[in-house]
């Protein structure tokens, strides 16, 4: 096949001649029998005649350099020449230049971007030696999960044998106090041989290790170390920091070192700016029903995550054992997790697990795009080198090889991508900058190192030569297939059997397909900030309050909570005001166990109960509606305990019973466990209530069941959070900030969010791939109506003989314009039902980023097909108004 | 080898090598013998000067080769020109021819 033989030589070319090297060998050894024949005949004898043509020849090898030398030489020469021709060429047309520049730099550029998140959120490893050996130990139900409790971390670092050791990690925010002044900031515990199986070095000072992970601390409190962003931002890198005092949590403790630059922690993607030993926070009996530790690990020598998962499989039922007695009152609930073991190479990363299958879908998204770049600036260079076949022609009768019109053509598309790269480059750096900013939750953005480096250069450069060869092959074929005597002929005639009929179709289903992910993606966005979350987000404020500094015990602050909560409800502009347990919409986890005694003793009972304290005014400050029965009221503080059910809730406990004044049952014996009715709880609540269901966890997930409890006096931690609605948020967090104030001087000042903010920030995955697949989807089809209509208006040039000829023999106008009209459309339909096919399959991979919303939606599949026909036709009216305007006469006259 | 002296072999070479082609398909050792026997033995070609220029100028487009058998099935390259080649040729004898009237008449005026 001659394409296949002249991409061959082109890149025997490229990779320094290996096969040319041994024809060269084959040809010189060819030489010197022939020779030792020759001598032969003239009477030599054999050995001699060998010996004597070896002479003549003067050494293979130095023949053979000379000969590669030569050739590159050569090759050299002219490859200089038809680079400095084609960019010539390039800039004798600025135009054509600049447009397919830009469509590559906008192809490449896009990839770029959306590579260099993958690589910072997927690819890239924790900067410690030797990442590829530590391993993460999960404790999980399907793909929830939630880490692990002290006992069990403890009992399994005692029956791990495929690690040396294990260490455990968490993520917290500490209220720091230095000279008076309280201030919130992001930190982690780590026990104490953490560094060490780390093999992590500090940048400044020193580390902790195992005998400095103890209750209290040195003599000078606890040790702590800074992050080397922190250091340098609040610390302008101030050597002198170390030996600093701090209080941490209303705890002691001193500054020892700072760690190293680029280590923001073991939870990817989080910005550390202080790490404490463990025993800090740690106490084995306190923490027994807190699952807050990610626990990781080092494999020996020889082992692999297939032995540490064999191994674990094996020992599992005694490290639950082991960790046993402090979860047997979480019963069921413990009993649905399991231990098991993956890489560690990247860390904990919430962005990983959150974007791994976003950015899977970016990627063949951003991909497809890259192809309609490929095909449209095809397009505009299959118009250059019909445009140019007069000079094709003219090179090739004068003697140019084929070879060398098919290497000209493709030296200045490599110059138009090489220009598309270097753009591509720059827009990509800006593009994965912005997006960075988007995935950036309320706060800072994540600490992603966006700067192109060696693996995304080597990445975007590798797609260049890919785009470069897609875009450059046929048209150089095209260029090289000229025969000097039919050129002109050829120049005029090859419109009609143009490439253009295979490659708008294929247009247009890359962009009925980036289209229906696009549209998919919008929908489910707009079902998700839409729907009925449960609650009233618009107009209402959460506060975090953080008490610990001033309670340092963590004492209960169920009185402070209530004294927040109604000073925030008394000042002018607030309709009502409330403290809760724990926050909506923040994708935390909470459960408790309840059941409900139904007649004739039928047990109803849930491990996985969303139990949420809250002060009276809850229902009118979240704005979640009762649907039956009575909110609280401030007697039911000192009342007999009652409490309000969701609806699912209502239902789960009651089936079709009246829930009104039932009772709910917690803690103690379960009686379904033991198949007895006798009631053995330690708490009994009264349900008056039934409210609205809420997404509470997320609004991305079911409603989970809710029981509402009213605090009383021992119910809050020293976190929790204060939701008030009123008319203006800004007046609303100065009120809470100022009440806050007043009642806990000491502590930190809470962080304030309007419920708009936390919903934004909740879906900013969501929002962030419907943006980035709605600028695909836009570019793809104006790139596709660009195709198109060129196609077209070319088309209607070259037919215009033709054109007229119809007219002339009494076509009517109407009838020039529908012959247009059927050939863009003819395009359209082809590329549309390709497209659908692959939107199909596409967006099946879309399945659980949608919410109510099903990848097959054949409203919007509907939807889309007919914008892209609308579009189309528009962009076919200009050609055909044209094909209808031919006047006859001179269309006969035109050449 | 002074440098003009390597532009003019070069040059001639390439030139002898056109013309020995110019009656038909040749390998190396073929060409070589050819160019000794139209100059009459003046120009011997080493293989060392002949497959670097034989390489240059396939690599040019004039030649092209293919592998073949020596009348002693020897395995063997066979060169011939291509299209390109022959107006090469035709150019340079026409160059060559300009060039050695005017040194004949540039030694004539001084003689």
């Amino acid at each position: 096949m001659a394409i296949l033989a002249r991409l061959k030589s082109l890149i025997r070319n490229f990779l320094g001649q290996r096969r040319s090297d041994e024809d060269i060998d084959a040809e010189v050894r060819g030489y010197a029998e022939i020779l030792a024949e020759e001598k032969m005949r003239e009477g030599m004898k054999p050995d001699e005649a060998r010996r004597a043509a070896r002479i003549e020849l003067g050494g293979v090898e130095q023949v053979k350099e000379q000969v590669r030398e030569a050739r590159t030489g050569a090759w050299l020469d002219s490859l200089l020449q038809d680079v400095r021709y084609g960019a010539r060429m390039l800039r004798k047309n600025p135009g054509f230049t600049a447009i397919t520049v830009l469509t590559l730099a906008l192809g490449i550029g896009a990839n770029a971007a959306i590579f260099t998140l993958t690589y910072a959120v997927i690819l890239k490893s924790l900067p410690v030696p030797n990442p590829q050996q530590l391993v993460r130990y999960t404790f999980r139900n399907g793909d929830q999960d939630i880490g692990f409790s002290g006992p069990l971390y403890e009992s399994l670092r005692k029956q791990e044998t495929t690690s040396e050791d294990l260490l455990a990690w968490t993520s917290a925010d500490f209220a720091v106090s230095e000279n008076g002044a309280t201030q919130k900031v992001r930190g982690a515990l780590m026990s104490g041989n953490g560094f060490r199986i780390l093999e992590l070095q500090p940048f400044l000072g020193r580390s902790f290790s195992e005998a400095d992970d103890v209750q209290g601390g040195g003599q000078n409190g606890y040790q702590a170390l800074l992050g080397y962003t922190c250091w340098k931002e609040h610390f302008q890198a101030n050597p002198n920091v170390i030996g600093r005092h701090l209080a941490i949590q209303g705890k002691s403790a001193t500054i020892v070192g700072v760690l190293p630059e680029g280590f923001e922690g073991l939870v990817a993607g989080q910005r550390v700016d202080v790490v404490l030993p463990l025993a800090l926070d740690y106490s084995t009996e306190q923490q027994g029903g807190a699952f807050w530790l990610t626990v990781m690990g080092r494999l020996k020598p020889g082992e692999s995550f297939q032995t540490a998962a064999a191994n674990l499989k094996a020992t599992e039922p005694a490290v639950r054992e082991g960790a046993g007695s402090s979860h047997a009152f979480l019963g069921g609930f413990f009993s649905v997790f399991h231990i098991g073991v993956e890489s560690g190479r990247s860390g904990l990363s919430l962005l990983k697990i959150r974007y791994s299958r976003p950015l899977i879908v970016l990627e063949i998204l951003v991909g497809l795009l890259l192809l309609l770049c490929c095909a449209n600036a095809s397009l505009l260079v299959l118009a250059r080198v019909s445009g140019r076949m007069r000079e094709f022609a003219v090179r090739s009768a004068l003697g140019a090889p084929r070879q060398r019109l098919f290497r000209q053509v493709l030296i200045e598309i490599s110059l138009l991508s090489i220009c598309g790269l270097a753009a591509g480059i720059v827009f990509g750096w800006g593009g994965a900058k912005f997006l960075v900013s988007m995935l950036a939750a309320i706060g800072q953005p994540p600490p992603l190192d966006v700067t192109p480096q060696t693996t995304i250069l080597a990445f975007t450069a590798a797609i260049t030569v890919l785009a470069t060869l897609a875009v450059g092959t046929w048209p150089a074929v095209r260029a090289s297939r000229i025969v000097p005597l039919l050129g002109l002929k050829q120049a005029a005639g090859m419109q009609r059997k143009s490439v253009g009929a295979w490659i708008v179709p294929a247009q247009v289903a890359v962009s009925v397909t980036l289209l229906a992910a696009a549209s998919l993606l919008a929908a489910s966005f707009g079902h998700l900030l839409f729907e009925n979350a449960g609650f009233r987000p618009h107009g209402a404020v959460l506060a975090e309050i953080d008490l610990s500094a001033t309670k340092p015990t963590g004492v209960v602050s169920t009185a402070d909570a209530q004294k927040i909560a109604e000073a925030v409800g008394r000042v002018p502009g607030v309709d009502a005001a409330a403290a809760m347990s724990w926050p909506p919409i923040h994708d935390w986890f909470s459960a408790g166990h309840y059941f409900s005694l139904g007649p004739n003793g039928v047990v109803h009972t849930d491990m996985t109960v969303w139990p949420e304290t809250v002060t009276p005014d809850y229902f009118a400050a979240m704005g979640t509606p009762i649907l039956q029965g009575r909110p609280f009221s401030r007697a039911d503080v000192t009342g007999d305990q009652v409490c309000i059910l969701s609806a699912s809730a209502a239902r789960y406990f009651f089936p079709n019973e009246e829930p009104i004044g039932r009772f709910l049952y917690t803690g103690g014996a379960d009686p379904a466990a033991d198949g007895k009715t006798k009631i053995a709880a330690d708490a009994t609540f009264r349900v008056i209530a039934v409210a609205a269901d809420a997404h509470f966890r997320s609004l991305r997930e079911e409603s989970p069941r809710m029981v509402y409890n009213v605090a009383r006096k021992e119910d809050f931690n020293s976190e929790f959070f204060i939701v008030a609605r009123g008319s203006s948020a800004g007046a609303m967090s100065g009120a809470i900030r100022e009440v806050a104030r007043q009642i806990a001087p000491d502590a930190a000042q809470p962080n304030v969010f309007t419920f708009d903010q936390l919903v934004a920030s909740h879906l900013s995955r969501e929002r962030m791939l419907m943006g980035l697949s709605g600028c695909f989807a836009g570019i793809a089809l104006l790139l596709t109506v660009m195709g198109l209509y060129g196609l077209l208006t070319r088309s209607v040039v070259v037919r215009t003989k033709e054109i007229g000829l119809r007219l002339a023999l009494g076509a009517r106008p109407r009838d020039a314009l529908a012959l247009v009209l059927r050939q863009g459309l003819r395009l359209v339909v082809v590329g549309a039902i390709i497209g659908l096919a692959a939107a199909l399959a596409v967006t099946r991979l879309l399945g659980s980023l949608l919410f109510g919303v099903s990848a097959t939606n054949p409203l919007i599949l509907a939807g889309v097909v007919a914008v892209l026909f609308s579009v189309a036709l528009a962009a076919s009216c200009i050609p055909a108004w044209r094909a209808a305007r031919i006047d006859p006469m001179e269309a006969l006259r035109y050449e | 080898m002074a440098p003009d002296q390597t532009n003019l072999l070069q040059g001639t070479l390439d030139m002898m090598i056109l013309k020995s082609l110019s009656t038909g398909e040749m390998h190396g050792l073929g060409i070589s013998r050819r160019i000794e026997q139209i100059t009459r033995g003046t120009f011997q070609v080493k293989p060392g000067s002949l497959f670097p220029a034989l390489h240059r100028m396939e690599e040019e487009g004039w030649l092209a080769s293919s592998w073949g058998e020596s009348e002693n099935n020897r395995r063997a390259k066979y060169y011939r020109l291509t299209k390109t080649g022959r107006r090469q040729l035709d150019t340079e004898t026409e160059r060559w021819g300009k060039i050695s009237l005017a040194i004949a008449r540039a030694l004539e005026a001084e003689g």
